[in-house]
C-alpha cells in the first residue's frame, strides 16, 4: 500500500454519503434556523459592559470603605488615637505644647487660628478640644 | 471601445461573508450550497454516522454562522468549517456516549445508508475508514484536511493552530498507522 493509494482512497471516503445530502435543503434549513434564533451579539456585549462596571462599582466600593472602617488607615488617625488615649497624663503645658504640635502637623487648614487662643484655656478645656479634635 | 466581459466568476467567500453579516440572508444559503458536500464528505470519513450527517452538516453552519466574526481569514473559510465540523462531531460523540443513542464509531461501518453502495465500497475503503476511528483525533484531522481535502500544510497548521512541521508530522504519523492497518 503506497502513499498515493491512501490518498486515493481518503479522496473517495465519505463520498456516497455526502451526495445524498440535500445541499439546497440544508441552506434552506439553515437559513430558517439562523432566522428563529438570531445571533444577540448586542445584548452580549451589553451585558459584558454591565459585568465590567459592576465589577468597578465593587472594586472601588470595597476600596473606600475598607479605608473607612479600617483603624490606622491613615497616618493622622495614628496621631488622634495616641494624643486621645494619653491625654489625662498630660500637664496643662504639654497640652498647649501638643496641642500647637498637633495643628502644625494635621489641622493646620483646620484651625488655623487655633494656637493664639490656647493660653485663654485651662487643661479642662485644652482636653476637651483636644478629644473634639 | 471594447464591451466589457460579463462577469462569471463567483463571489469569493469573503464578500459572501461581509454580505451575511449585513444580513443577507441569500448570502448564508449560497456559503452552505458552495461548501456542504466537501464538509458532508470530511464529517462521514471522520466517522459521522450517515443517519446523522444531515443534522451534522447544519450544526456546523449554524456554529460557523453564529461565531463568524472570530473567522479573521487566517485560512479559507471552508477550512475553518472544517475544523468547526471537527468540534460538532466531537460533542456528537460525547452525546451519543452519554445516552448510548449510537456509539461514533459505528457510524461509518454500518450507518443507515444503502446496503447495496455498503456492498460495493471496496474492503480497502472500509478498512481505511476504520483506521481513521483509531488514529488520535489531531492525527485524524490532519490525514483527512490533507488526503481528502488536498489542503497544504501551511493551511492546516494555520486552522488547526499548530506549525507547517508539526502538522507535516502528524500527516506522517498517520499515513504510516494507516498503512499497517490496511494492509
Amino acid at each position: 500500500m503506497t502513499e498515493e493509494r491512501l490518498n486515493e482512497l481518503a479522496r473517495k471516503l465519505g463520498t456516497r454519503a455526502a451526495e445524498r445530502v440535500d445541499v439546497e435543503a440544508t441552506a434552506r434549513r439553515v437559513v430558517e434556523r439562523l432566522r428563529e434564533q438570531p445571533v444577540r451579539r448586542p445584548i452580549w456585549v451589553q451585558a459584558t459592559w454591565l459585568r465590567i462596571a459592576a465589577a468597578v462599582v465593587i472594586l472601588v466600593g470595597g476600596a473606600f470603605t475598607l479605608r473607612q472602617i479600617w483603624p490606622g488607615a491613615t497616618p493622622d488617625d495614628h496621631v488622634t488615637y495616641f494624643i486621645a488615649d494619653d491625654l489625662g497624663d498630660l500637664s496643662t503645658d504639654e497640652l498647649r505644647t501638643l496641642l500647637t504640635s498637633f495643628d502644625q502637623i494635621i489641622a493646620e487648614s483646620v484651625v488655623p487660628d487655633s494656637t493664639s487662643d490656647l493660653q485663654e484655656l485651662d487643661a479642662q478645656q485644652l482636653r476637651e478640644l483636644l478629644r473634639e479634635g | 471601445m471594447a464591451n466589457p466581459l460579463p462577469r462569471t466568476e463567483l463571489p469569493p467567500d469573503a464578500e459572501l461573508i461581509a454580505a451575511w453579516q449585513g444580513g443577507d440572508e441569500q448570502a448564508a444559503a449560497e456559503l452552505v450550497e458552495r461548501h456542504a458536500r466537501p464538509l458532508a464528505r470530511y464529517l462521514a470519513g471522520a466517522g459521522a454516522p450517515e443517519a446523522e450527517l444531515d443534522d451534522l452538516v447544519q450544526e456546523t453552519f449554524i456554529r460557523a454562522f453564529r461565531g463568524v466574526d472570530r473567522f479573521r481569514g487566517h485560512c479559507q473559510f471552508r477550512t475553518w468549517l472544517l475544523t468547526i465540523g471537527g468540534n460538532v462531531l466531537k460533542d456528537f460523540g460525547r452525546r451519543s456516549a452519554r445516552t448510548r443513542v449510537m456509539p461514533l464509531d459505528e457510524g461509518v461501518r454500518d450507518g443507515a445508508g444503502d446496503p447495496h453502495d455498503h456492498a460495493v465500497a471496496s474492503e480497502a475503503e472500509t478498512l481505511l475508514a476504520e483506521g481513521l476511528k483509531l488514529l488520535s483525533r489531531l492525527q485524524r484531522e490532519v490525514f483527512l484536511l490533507r488526503a481528502q481535502q488536498g489542503l497544504e500544510y501551511e493551511e492546516i497548521a494555520a486552522a488547526l493552530a499548530t506549525t507547517p512541521g508539526a502538522a507535516r508530522v502528524h500527516y506522517h504519523h498517520a499515513v504510516r498507522r494507516l498503512k499497517e492497518i490496511v494492509q
